[in-house]
């Protein structure tokens, strides 16, 4: 027992002494290990992209290493999130939304901010807007950037020799010809219900092309989605869809994952989806891989043909972090060609990446591969409305389920939804409202 | 009359035997049911589990999907099981000893405190706790993101509704038994816990159940007061197989047959105890 003591006494010495002799070396402090925490959210491409981008940065800089903790996803990720920050027990790295939910972080006074950061310039502008927060500039984008728009079984559009639609008409006749040859044209999956938003959502670059400004009007309360023929053709579209019996037959209780299994196996010829919805197919289904591919929302005309996209989650380092210096040293890597390239090697190739100079390899799914062309140009791309305005009503998923099922007209519910959001920019204390 | 005396008691006999065999029905529809189709889902692929149907698997792996669960993110399954053990015995632990306390000393000694009490403790089952101040709280205490800190948390938020089941039960048990026990020179802990504590028994049974039950399955307290990689709880390495863009059912219902398993084989195990604990109660009443 007495022996026991003395050692303890000894080790703590040693300890004291190990600690005297670290701060007399303190300029090589660079090389100390440092282990990073690092939280990110629980889906499968989240947790891919951070491991290997940890692994990537570990193999160059061998002292520092990571602590990767899983978090929940929807709500109560958001709030742990909110949680951690606000109690300043955040990890020194963290993953979460960019857009309007990050904008709900105050990040003024809980991020480190990377405005003048060099290794930004590679970042693409459109990813930098959504953010920034009173000017500055605050994360770098992770996994790479995806799209809302309708996915296609490019089989069934072999077997019956259609072409990619360009126009709204177009599309509406391909699903005649598909209804014809007993396919079912249009999946729809109101078991879960933000999947029904997608012919909506998908559609803003088609509204923006017809009523451009919308965005910027709609936050100051100058254009409402009843009142702008542009913006209600959005909800019109759903419900034309729907009165044409294109849907599946259990559309109002199918799942995300019947959708997935009904475009993969060939059971459903469109599936309005987010495009990485290629990532569960590619898991589940990879014979189908090859036989999907993805094309934008099509409008009225067909010269202003382009994609709503989706901008990636970021990275984000707190100010409550100790270790400040080697976080930001680690979204340098993130935001740089190498680290692009450590997320593509470990497979995350379900969309353009959002830095510059960073391809894509050639053997990429074809649904990857479609998005190419559109965000390579700028003007045949749009993030979606959610990046553009931080106006979004919480109602949008059961109105649009209600539209798609026949329940209410799409007028009527564009208007609901105009009240809707009026609640919401009242909280965000936007003017003019 | 014999006669009729037969048809009446096999009338009887069939009616009992009928009884019976709905009861087992209802049970079978509401407990093994659904038993069997997490098990039916733990033994499917990824693609066949995703249709979540009431089918045959094509392809039985229960084994390697039960093993892939075990082994995810470095085995964190054992150690989540080693955590919520731990939270789970010895919060259950702490409520029974201070509940039956509180509840006794509550019921037995009227003093011009207990309307204060009573207050705190229906406060204490009304009033949702407040998430940031408790983590400050726990932060200047230093016990945030330890084990024992969760412990606490859990017996503070659980604490009101043992303290009732407690002080209804106590209400139960004459208070002469009380004064026989001083008569015999009993201290008044000594009173406590050999004359009244094993009274108690029925209902410390039924806290031990209902608030393990409680501890073990809470998702929301540890995901807030415990985070951290190491701290995992069983509830939250569910969240390894489930997210909104993509679910791996058959992991997700391999790890929900594992997390119920232990839970259902202690209360088979403990069934009798538990069951004569519930009557001895109300016999002794």
């Amino acid at each position: 027992m007495e022996e026991e003591k003395t050692d303890m006494k000894t080790t703590f010495r040693r300890t004291g002494l190990a600690l005297v002799a670290l701060s007399a070396a303190a300029p090589a402090w660079a090389q100390d290990p440092v282990e990073l925490t690092f939280l990110v959210d629980n889906g499968p491409p989240s947790v891919a992209q951070a491991e290997a981008l940890a692994a990537a940065y570990t193999e160059l800089n061998p002292h520092v290493t990571f602590d990767i903790e899983l978090r929940v996803g929807s709500i109560d990720g958001d709030n742990l999130v909110k949680t951690r920050l606000a109690t300043e027990e955040m990890a020194d790295i963290f993953l979460y939304n960019s857009g309007s939910l990050f904008q709900a972080l105050a990040p003024t006074r809980t991020i480190v901010e990377l405005t003048d950061q060099p290794f930004l310039d590679v970042v693409s502008d459109s990813f930098e807007a959504v953010v920034t927060a009173d000017g500055g500039v605050y994360g770098v984008p992770i996994g790479p950037g995806f799209a809302g728009g309708i996915m296609y079984n490019r089989a069934i559009y072999d077997e019956l020799g259609l072409e990619v639609p360009l126009t709204w008409d177009d599309f509406m006749a391909n699903n005649a010809a598909i209804d014809e040859a007993g396919y079912v044209p249009i999946a729809q999956t109101y078991g879960d219900t933000w999947s029904a938003q997608l012919l909506v959502l998908g559609d803003y670059f088609n509204v923006e092309a017809d009523s451009p400004g919308f965005a910027e009007r709609y936050t100051n309360n100058e254009a409402k989605f009843a009142t702008d023929p542009a913006a209600l053709r959005s909800f019109e579209r759903l419900e034309e869809a729907y009165e044409a019996g294109y849907f599946n037959e259990d559309f109002g209780a199918a799942t995300y994952d019947d959708g997935i299994r009904m475009i993969a196996t060939g059971e459903a010829a469109h599936y309005p989806i987010l495009s990485l919805a290629i990532d569960p197919i590619a898991e589940q289904y990879p014979d189908a891989v090859p036989d999907i591919g993805f094309f934008a929302q099509p409008g009225d005309d067909p010269d202003k043909n382009g994609l709503t996209i989706w901008l990636p989650n970021a990275l984000y380092v707190p100010q409550a972090s100790e270790n400040i210096d080697e976080a930001v040293d680690f979204l340098a890597f993130v935001a740089s060609q190498a680290g692009c390239q450590a997320q593509i090697d470990a497979g995350q190739v379900s969309g353009p990446y959002l830095i510059e100079g960073c391809q894509l390899p050639e053997d990429v799914p074809q649904a990857t591969r479609d998005l190419v062309p559109y965000f390579n140009d700028s003007d045949l791309n749009l993030p979606a409305l959610e990046f553009l305005s931080p106006v979004k009503g919480p109602a949008l998923p059961q109105l649009t389920v209600e539209v798609g099922s026949g329940i209410r007209s799409a007028a009527e519910a564009a208007a609901i939804y105009d009240e809707d959001v009026k609640k919401a920019a009242q909280q965000l204390g936007l003017p003019n409202w | 009359m014999s006669q009729t005396h037969t048809t009446f008691r096999a009338a009887e006999a069939r009616r009992r035997w009928i009884g019976g065999a709905v009861a087992i029905l209802v049970t079978g529809v509401v407990f093994v049911l659904p038993f069997l189709f997490a098990l039916l889902q733990a033994s499917k692929t990824q693609a066949d589990a995703s249709t979540l149907s009431f089918s045959w698997p094509t392809e039985w792996q229960l084994w390697s999907n039960l093993v892939a669960v075990i082994q995810v993110r470095d085995y964190q399954l054992l150690l989540a099981f080693f955590n919520s053990t731990v939270i789970t015995v010895a919060s259950v632990t702490g409520l029974v000893v201070f509940a039956s306390m509180v509840g006794y000393i509550l019921q037995r000694r009227q003093s011009r405190w207990n309307g204060l009490i009573n207050f705190l403790v229906l406060a204490g089952l009304m009033i949702p706790p407040a998430v940031v101040p408790t983590i400050w709280l726990l932060q200047q205490l230093e016990l945030f993101k330890t084990l024992h800190g969760m412990v606490l948390i859990e017996i503070a938020y659980n604490l009101s509704f043992s303290i009732l089941l407690y002080r209804a039960f106590v209400a139960t048990i004459p208070r002469e038994l009380d004064e026989a026990a001083r008569m015999d020179g009993a201290k008044p802990w000594q009173t406590f816990f050999r004359v009244i504590f094993p009274l108690l028994k029925p209902v410390t049974v039924t806290n031990i159940v209902v608030q393990s039950i409680a501890i073990f399955n809470d998702f929301v307290n540890p995901l807030y007061y415990l985070p951290g990689k190491d701290n995992v709880t069983v509830q939250l390495t569910l969240y390894n197989f489930q997210s909104q863009f993509e679910t791996q059912y058959n992991l997700l219902f391999s790890n929900v047959l594992l997390v119920t398993i232990p839970p259902l084989i202690v209360f088979v195990f403990f069934n009798r105890q538990i069951v004569a604990g519930m009557t001895a109660g109300a016999v002794k009443g």
